[in-house]
């Protein structure tokens, strides 16, 4: 009943002096809403990673050759990756030499790519697309199924034919309001027939698929390479696990033995498969959830202070009232009761506006990047019981205080 | 009911001092006070002879340096701030001369303030507050703040807050110190109405005319006390 005094009571200043508040309370929003705002997307991200993005990415029980490790994670040294940085392009030989080094693999199929500035149809156009040349079941490769017209076929690529298959954004971006099939749309100086429209693909994952433009590798060594030989990654996909690992061993070997490269001295490629990806994730969680306590506590210290100095001040400016409450029969604890539901009051006001914050925070990157996003309930649990701590703890000082009162002074006090 | 029953206030060689620095100032050097149901009672006396001292001891705002306080039966001068402030709450009611109400607070809530500290439901202490703004004629100010109410309706919700736990006594300091000549005749009839009902009151002041609604008036000298009856001081010192 007191608490609900003090609760009252403070709701009430909350709400007489909204502009105050929020100073006073900004540390507690700031912190909260940071809290909120990185767990929201970093669950999101996480779910993603670990649902989709990696088997999409790499695919199940594949892997790829390329000339260096592409997922960064910060604990190569540097001169491994200067080491790296000297490794050969795989070129059309590499290609042969893996080709036969596993020939009962699933699938097999290779590629290369570059970013690319702009596509376009008459005055209709498409900035930063990625343009990939593939090889015959590249496509199967990486699932992407057509939803209109065709995908590339072997003929395709042995004529180095001047077509391509397009991806969901493009298609609607050149062609609002007809079909794009037949079509020749313009990338660079080539001019390339639509054959097929991949399925949108949507989320994060789309900014891959839904802005491609596939050709075969062949019309793309001819056309549109920097370096005609270079490729940009081989991939196999085995049937299980066991028959991946032991076709990255053949692989392996193989390129070795053609490289002659000695015992001892390093791989100048790199086999790369979906665990280096989740490796790489698995660290940058890692250390967001390791920097985000000190941040958040950081702030929150700040915010309890500022707390605490504005309770003090409340007190100091009410000690007539609390005088009065004396008189009236109330006991220190009482005072003390309704001086720490004061300062808790204010402390979850200011936790319940950061999580709200936060979470239009989270909202608005889901809406704006194609990162996910999403709010445990577990984070929000968190912030209350931080609000109410901070609260809590920054109450205890300026509640002894006002306690402390004689009430013989208090209520003569001017 | 017995005489030892009758007597509500009972003090004995009452003493208080206060050590300010190297000397010991004697404020009161043994008061002795009976004080009877329903009595009405003023204490008068020149500033320093004590009856600030006296009303917070009676008021048990504080507690003597020596001596005897028996308060409605109940022996008060021992005991620690928490017993004190329920004593406060169940026993005596306050009226300030600066009325001291909650600036935020409604008529209404400032009146339920000692009943929430007495631990009564939210249900009841609406009843019981609004029973004692009624009493003071103020059924129609409750929803209102002390800033939009006038001197007397403020001083009126005072004594309402005062009445609510019906205490064994009200103590007033100074009443109608605050107040002008006119309001203070209406809040005085409001104390006389309530004696009239059985309500034992102590006033402190230091106006003569205030004292002539007594009973019995106490005169402070020098922390002791000069008479028991001051109401043929009057027509001396002139109202």
């Amino acid at each position: 009943m007191r608490i609900l005094e003090g609760i009252r009571i403070a709701l009430q200043q909350i709400w007489a002096h909204k502009l105050k508040s929020v100073f006073t309370l900004v540390g507690v929003i700031i912190g909260i809403t940071f809290l909120i705002a990185v767990i929201t997307v970093v669950e999101g991200v996480n779910r993603y990673v670990q649902d989709d993005f990696a088997g999409a990415i790499f695919g199940i029980n594949t892997f790829s050759v390329v000339r260096r490790n592409q997922v960064q994670t910060g604990s190569e040294s540097q001169e491994q990756r200067r080491r790296q940085a000297r490794n050969p392009y795989l070129t059309m030989h590499d290609v042969e030499v893996v080709r036969q080094a596993v020939p009962d693999a699933w699938r097999f199929s290779y590629s290369v790519d570059r970013g690319f500035g702009e596509v376009s149809y008459n005055e209709r156009s498409r900035r930063n697309i990625r343009v990939i040349g593939g090889s015959d079941g590249y496509e199967t490769m990486q699932g992407w199924d057509v939803a209109e017209g065709r995908g590339l076929s072997p003929l395709d690529e042995r004529r180095s034919l001047k077509v391509a298959v397009i991806g969901a954004d493009i298609a609607e971006k050149l062609f609002p309001d007809q079909s794009p099939l037949g079509k020749r749309i313009r990338l660079g100086a080539n001019r390339l027939e639509v054959v097929g429209v991949w399925e949108k693909q949507g989320g994060l994952l789309g900014v891959i698929r839904d802005a491609s433009v596939l050709v075969p590798i062949s019309t793309f060594r001819e056309t549109m390479a920097w370096q005609r030989d270079r490729i940009g990654e081989i991939t196999v996909k085995a049937h299980t696990v066991e028959e991946m690992e032991a076709a990255m061993l053949e692989v392996e070997a193989a390129l070795r033995r053609d490289r002659k490269l000695r015992p001892g001295i390093e791989n100048n490629f790199w086999l790369q498969t979906s665990n280096d990806l989740l490796g790489a994730w698995d660290k940058i969680n890692r250390i967001l959830f390791a920097a985000l306590p000190g941040l958040v506590s950081i702030s929150l210290v700040v915010g309890g202070i500022v707390i605490m100095n504005i309770m003090l001040l409340s007190v100091a400016g009410r000690i007539r009232e609390i005088g009065v409450r004396k008189a009236l029969g109330a006991r220190r604890r009482d005072i003390m009761y309704q001086f720490l539901a004061e300062s808790s009051t204010l402390s979850v006001a200011g936790a319940a506006i950061g999580i709200g914050l936060g979470i239009g925070l989270g909202k608005t990157v889901d809406a704006l990047t194609p990162l996910p996003a999403s709010v445990p309930l577990w984070s929000i649990v968190v912030s209350l019981v931080l609000g109410l701590v901070v609260g809590v703890g920054s109450g205890i000082y300026p509640a002894y205080r006002a306690a402390r009162q004689d009430p013989i002074v208090a209520l003569r006090y001017e | 009911m017995s005489v030892a029953d009758d007597i509500v206030i009972h003090t004995r060689d009452l003493k208080k001092h206060y050590v300010m620095g190297t000397e010991t100032v004697r404020a009161l050097r043994g008061v002795d006070v009976d004080i009877r149901r329903n009595e009405y009672i003023a204490i008068m006396g020149p500033s320093g002879s004590g009856k600030s001292t006296l009303m917070n001891l009676i008021g048990c705002l504080d507690t003597p340096t020596s001596g005897e306080y028996i308060l409605n039966g109940q022996p008060v001068q021992d005991l620690d701030d928490d017993d004190l402030a329920r004593i406060r709450n169940r026993e005596i009611g306050f009226v300030f001369q600066t009325f001291n109400l909650l600036p935020r607070a409604s008529a209404l809530h400032n009146v339920e303030l000692p009943l929430i500290y007495a631990g009564v439901s939210s249900r009841e202490r609406m009843q019981r507050a609004r029973k004692a703004l009624e009493q003071v004629d103020l059924a129609d100010r409750m929803d209102h703040k002390p800033n939009e109410l006038s001197g007397g309706q403020r001083q009126r919700v005072a004594i309402a807050r005062a009445l609510v736990n019906q205490p064994s006594i009200i103590l007033a300091d100074e009443p109608t110190g605050n107040l002008d000549s006119v309001t203070s005749e209406e809040i005085m009839s409001v104390f006389d109405g309530l004696h009239r009902a059985g309500q034992t009151i102590i006033m402190v002041t230091h106006e003569p005319h205030i004292t002539a609604h007594a009973e019995r008036v106490i005169t402070l000298r020098d922390g002791e006390i000069e008479s028991h009856d001051a109401r043929v001081l009057i027509p001396a010192t002139g109202a």
